[in-house]
Parts: C-alpha cells; structure tokens; sequence
C-alpha cells in the first residue's frame, strides 16, 4: 500500500482525474490576475513555454514585459534570440527592464540558435529566454526542453502559426491572436493537467 | 661573510665521505643519490662552525640569500618541442641537422630502441630504420622554443639566463628558497612545471653555474650547496666531464690525471705554467673562487609561442592536443608578470609559410589554459582547414595587469561580469558581433536613442528618468528601419517631437500607434514638414 502511495507522490506521474500536478513546478506571475490562475500560478520556470502566433508585433512581446520586469530586478538577465527586429531600448526601459540586462543574440543557422538557446539556458544567471524560431521542426525542442530543466529561466518560444498541430515537448503550448486592442490567448497544451477552462484569456495588448 | 669556512668532517657532524674505500660513484656516473652528499651542510656561519653540533641533524638548506645555480638541460629540446601528431609514438622519428653531411641530431625513443643516436650518420639511422620520418632539425626554432621556456621560468626567479647553444637555461634561485620551501622542493616544482609543458629537463643544482651545468647534463642528484660538498661532488667524476677541449683531456690523461679530484689536488700555480689561465679558471669558476657573471634574460613585451607538428594535420581535432600545449605555455608566462589577457591570436601555419590567422577574444580577460582551449575549441570545430596545417604559432597582442581576477563575493550580478566564460562562449562560435547590447542615448530622434554595444563594456547611463526620445514617442518596444505607412484609420496620439534643427537634420514628427489589417500594433509617426506617414517600428 505504502508503495502505491509513494508512487503516487512521485511528481512524474499525472493521475488523469486528479488534480493535475502536484504544484511543484514554479511559476513567476504574469502580471494579469486572470492568467495567473489559468495557468496555475503564472509563467513556468525551468520548462518550454510556446507561444504560437503572428504576426510579429502584436503585443506577445509586450504581454511578458510584467515578467521581464520582474526578472531585471532580481538583476537576471534578458536574452533574445533572433528577434525580428531591433529592441528600442528606451522604451524597454520605461517598462522596467534595466537595458545592462538584456541581451541579443544574433545567429543564422537553426543549429547556432538551438546550441545558443541550450547555453543560456543552462547559465544561472538567465531570468527570461525569448527565442524567434522560425524553424517547424520540434525535433530540436527535445534539446531545449532538457537544458530549460538544468536552470529555473522561463523559456518562451515564439513559433509559427503553422506548428500548432504538431507535437511538442514543451510544457506549455499557447495559440495567440489579435483581436482589437486585446490579445487572445488559447492554451493548448498544458503538461499534467487538462486543458484549463474559460478559454481563451483575453487581456488588453496596449498597456502604456 | 660567504666565503665557507673550511672545518674537518668530523666536526660537522657527518659521515666522513668513504675516500679510503672505493667510492661508488667510481664505477659510473649514474649513481643512485648519496645521502651523505646531498644533505650536506650549507651553514657558513664560522661563529656557528665553531661550536660542536647540536644534534647530527642539520640544516640541508644553504641560508636563503646566498647564490645557489639550477642548471636546466633540455637534451631533447627540439624533439620534444615537436608535436607527435601519431598517437601510436612508435615509428621512429629522426631529426636531422648538417645538410652538407647529414647526421642525426636527435631520435625518438622507437628510433632509439632500433640503435639511432645522435651524431651518427643519417645514412646509418636510415638503414636500420623502418619507415621513419625524417625533420630539419632548426636551431632557430630550437632557440626560440628555448627563450619561451626561459620565460615560463622566470616565475621562479628573476635571474634567469638561456643558454640556447647548449639547450640550457640557468636560473639562480638563492633569494627564492624560502618562498619555494627548499632546494629539493623548488627543483621538483620546475620539472614539473617543465613536464607539464611536454618538456624533458635534466636539473643540476649546485652553488655555482659551472658545477651546475655538470651536474644537469649527468644527472648527478646531488645538491652541493657549500664549497666542501662540492669539491667531494666533483672530485670522483671523469675529466670528460669538464667543458673542455678534447685536446686539453688528453694532455691531462698522459700526466695521468683521470678524475676531477686528481685535477683538483694540483697545484695551481703548476697548472696556470703548464696550460695556461684557462684551467684554473675553470676550476676556480667550478668550485665558486672566481664569480662568472651571466646576464639576465629579459621576457618580450608581447609573447608568443610556437608548437611545430611532425605531420601535416588536416582534421580541426587534431589541433586542440598541440593547442593545449601552447595556453600552458601561456598560462604559465602570464603568471610570471601576473598578467592577463583579453585577446589571443592563433596562426595555423602552413607549410607554404602561409599562415590562417584566427583571433579570439573574451568579455573578461584572463590566463586560464581551461578556459582559452574551451573558446578555442569551439572556434575551432566551427572551421573548415583550407590547406593541411603544420604548425602553430599563439600570440598575445597586448598584455593587461591582472587586477582583481576573482569573481568576488561582491561583484554585481547585472552582466558586468562574466562569471563561466558564457558569453564569450556564444561570441566564440557566433562571431565576436553576435552578442549585443543596447545602450540609451540623449539623441532626441528615436532611431538615434540607443546605441549597440558588446558584452563587456556598457556605458553609465544618463539617470533613471526617461530619455528625450522616450518622452514624446512612448514606450514602444521594436525598431525597424523606416518605411513609409499608409495614413492610418484610428490611432492613438503619443507626442511631438521637434529637434535636429541645431545638427541641420530639423525634425517635427507627430508619434502615435495604429494598429494594422494584420493585427500589429504599428509605431508611426507624422512626418509635420511632408505630411508622409512612416513606420518606425512596433509597439508590441
């Protein structure tokens, strides 16, 4: 009996009627009271988060400037992989994010993007990774997924619309849309537990 | 005050040296280490001589301060300088000097074993050899090779003098006893030292250069540190040791002189009217009479190492065991002057006397060889070899004072330090502009309010309060180059900004955000002079 019960203590196995995980990954607040519970707690740390959408620029960056707020100052560093465009530093700074902290990588191939998204996530000093993927393959995501559990970062992926239907191993998958001055936000895959309910989340996307 | 005090044996607490038997190092010059020499008393205190000893146990060590001489004999410098790139060492290895009558000038333990030496003939090796490989031995890079280890020594004195003809370095090492906690221990750390770097060294430590040198190229382990011990060092050994003409050895064997000791018992007044000052120089330069002064080595400004391949290599992999060798070099050098670097530069050289020029440089400066040959691995596996490289040559391009190298307890976690070598790795396989900051400026044109800086350094910056650009076009989070808009639908007004007259680059733009058809949140501004709409990036 005792072994059941320590086997389902074990935070790798997910009851399918349960409760979901036990709340043992961490999570840092989202800044919106509503997403918090949606997504148990806030943003995970040390897993995958995707974020599938486009077009760049709707405000799925400026959703996560609560966090990366957050993140400066704990003084950890902001690393952006491959963004599409420059950061207007500024600005960035006006929201909170100290611009000594932030960090753009610049690479071509998939393999320098994966290998460097791998190294910062491994440093410890790593507080947000936002990393441009423009690639379809999850394949190389099994990597990530290994180096997000060795540090305690929130790792955000920005992928294409067109990934949405396949299999990933991150922990949390979510679908972004435009829509007026909100943004809409579907979760659709979220590891040990079902999918949440009052989807999709809005929130406004124009915060000043 | 330096001048030892002559007293019997007896006196000093010591076996008396067995002179009436048939001392051991008679039959042969390797002699496993004679405690009764090697300890010998170094105290040339007369006062202290004076008094009978205390307790048989003396002091072994010669009173810090006083000159004492390690001779350094790199026998197989040139060989050993050479990378095997073979990792099976056993085919046979030659190197060959005198183009004119080619002889050996060095082998390698195979060639060795199969009965090659040095001197011989390279007919000769050649013909009792199967398939060796066969190298220009280079006096030049011998000697360089030779300078770069006279300057990895100097950390353990500043008084260090290469003797490149003879492949010798001599350092004297009196005033570093006490820091290196004895002659025997400070001996050991410079094989060590040496070893560790791929060398062979044979050390002789004895209170003058000249005995010195002997004892280096026979190995001798003894350590006569006072005048006596010495003479009873030198006295069992064979003329043919001494450093001089065949000719001279031979008039002395027909007086029938054998051993040093014979030489020594002479008088030298006979001596000096027989063969001239040259004899009783030596001896008197020997046993410390008479000083020999030698200059001190000065390292170079800005280093630099050489690591010859016995093959032609033409895998990146191949290069990182040599490349080893040389940040050793370099960590080792560094240490003397305690200095770091930020910069190394790497030539792969070919065998055409072209060289690949690779250049490498981290966020923080440092010495370490760990974390050099990390970087350089990466930049390395990343590289395609255009021609078969034969050689490696690392240079430092510039010097920095180590300063505080410690990653302290209260350094600042915002970046400005680069604790594990991480961003220098990402510059070392992405290119050095790959990693980038952002820094605001007080420019008032957002285009012109930031600007991008590496890794390492990062300007202060100009107060908490927002900058001019941020004032009046808002918190927008993208930039893009320009590009005009359509006229938007709704929108919503950020500010107005007006400058650049002053810098003749008058601007007056109205800022606002829009969003698109697609659903972007556009960051454009009014161009107040044409009317035209541009975007200039996105809020989002």
């Amino acid at each position: 009996m005792s072994a059941l019960e320590e086997l389902l203590a074990h935070p790798g196995l997910w009851r399918g009627r349960g409760t979901g995980l036990p709340a043992t990954v961490p999570t840092r607040p989202t800044g919106f009271a509503h997403l918090d519970r949606t997504l148990r707690g806030g943003w995970p740390r040390g897993q995958l988060t995707e974020l599938i959408g486009a077009p760049f620029g709707s405000g799925e960056t400026r959703m996560l400037l609560p966090v990366l707020a957050t993140c400066s100052r704990e003084r950890r560093r902001v690393m952006l992989v491959t963004p599409p465009a420059t950061p207007w530093i500024p600005g960035w700074r006006q929201l909170g994010v100290d611009p000594e902290g932030v960090f753009v990588i610049r690479a071509t191939s998939e393999e320098d993007i994966i290998w460097s998204c791998e190294q910062i996530l491994r440093h410890p000093k790593t507080g947000v990774l936002l990393a441009w993927l423009q690639g379809s393959r999850s394949a190389p995501l099994r990597r990530l997924r290994l180096a997000a559990g060795s540090g305690d970062a929130c790792a955000f992926l920005y992928r294409p619309p067109a990934v949405a239907s396949q299999a990933s191993p991150a922990h949390l998958r979510i679908r972004w849309q435009a829509d007026g001055d909100r943004l809409r936000l579907e979760v659709i895959k979220f590891t040990g537990g079902p999918i949440p309910a009052g989807q999709p989340v809005v929130i406004p996307r124009d915060a000043r | 005050m330096n001048r030892p005090v002559k007293i019997p044996d007896e006196q000093r607490g010591q076996t008396p040296p067995p002179q009436s038997s048939v001392h051991p190092e008679r039959a042969g010059l390797r002699v496993p280490p004679d405690t009764s020499l090697a300890t010998g008393s170094g105290r040339d205190d007369p006062q202290l001589t004076l008094l009978p000893p205390v307790s048989p146990e003396r002091n072994p060590e010669p009173v810090p301060g006083q000159p004492l001489w390690l001779a350094v004999h790199l026998p197989h410098l040139a060989l050993d300088a050479l990378v095997q790139t073979d990792s099976a060492p056993s085919r046979p290895l030659i190197l060959a000097e005198d183009p004119a009558r080619p002889r050996v000038h060095d082998a390698n333990r195979a060639a060795r074993q199969a009965g090659v030496r040095p001197g011989m003939a390279l007919a000769d090796a050649l013909a009792v050899l199967n398939a060796p490989i066969v190298l220009d031995y280079e006096p030049e890079a011998t000697r360089r090779h030779l300078l770069t280890l006279a300057a990895v020594l100097l950390q353990f004195t500043d008084h260090v003098c290469p003797e490149a003809g003879d492949q010798r370095i001599l350092l004297e090492v009196g005033r570093s006893l006490r820091l290196f906690r004895g002659a025997e221990a400070l001996e050991a750390q410079v094989g060590d030292t040496l070893r560790q770097l791929g060398y062979t060294p044979r050390i002789g430590t004895a209170r003058t250069p000249a005995a010195a040198r002997l004892l280096a190229r026979l190995r001798h382990p003894a350590r006569p540190l006072d005048r006596d011990t010495l003479r009873r060092t030198l006295a069992p050994l064979p003329l043919t040791v001494l450093p001089l003409p065949a000719a001279d050895i031979q008039a002395l064997h027909g007086i029938g002189l054998e051993r040093i000791g014979d030489l020594l018992r002479l008088p030298r007044h006979d001596l000096t009217l027989r063969y001239g000052a040259r004899l009783p120089e030596l001896i008197d330069r020997l046993l410390g009479d008479l000083p020999e002064p030698l200059p001190r080595f000065r390292p170079p400004e800005t280093p630099a190492f050489h690591l010859e391949f016995d093959q032609e290599v033409s895998a990146t992999g191949a290069l990182r065991f040599p490349l080893k060798r040389l940040l050793l070099q370099l960590e080792q050098t560094l240490r003397v002057g305690n200095h770091r670097t930020q910069e190394l530069e790497l030539q792969l050289l070919h065998r055409d006397r072209t060289a690949t020029r690779l250049t490498l440089e981290r966020s923080q400066p440092g010495s370490r060889a760990e974390e050099w040959l990390e970087l350089w691995s990466i930049r390395l596996s990343r590289l395609e070899l255009p021609v078969p490289v034969r050689g490696l040559r690392l240079a430092v391009p510039q010097l920095l004072p180590a300063g505080d190298d410690s990653d302290g307890l209260f350094s600042r976690g915002d970046g400005s330090r680069d604790e594990s070598g991480f961003l220098a790795r990402l510059r070392a396989r992405l290119g050095d502009d790959a990693v980038l900051r952002f820094a605001p400026t007080l420019h008032p044109l957002p285009e012109g309010a930031q600007e991008a800086c590496g890794p390492d350094a990062f300007p202060a910056l100009p107060g908490r309060a927002a900058t001019p650009a941020q004032r009046v076009a808002g918190a927008a989070l993208w930039l893009r180059p320009l590009q005009p808009a359509p006229p938007p639908g709704p929108h919503d007004w950020l500010g107005r900004l007006e400058g650049g007259w002053w810098a003749g680059d008058d601007q007056r733009r109205d800022y606002a955000v829009m969003p698109d058809q697609q659903g972007r949140l556009c960051w454009v501004f009014r161009d107040l002079r044409t009317g035209q709409w541009q975007l200039q990036g996105f809020w989002g």
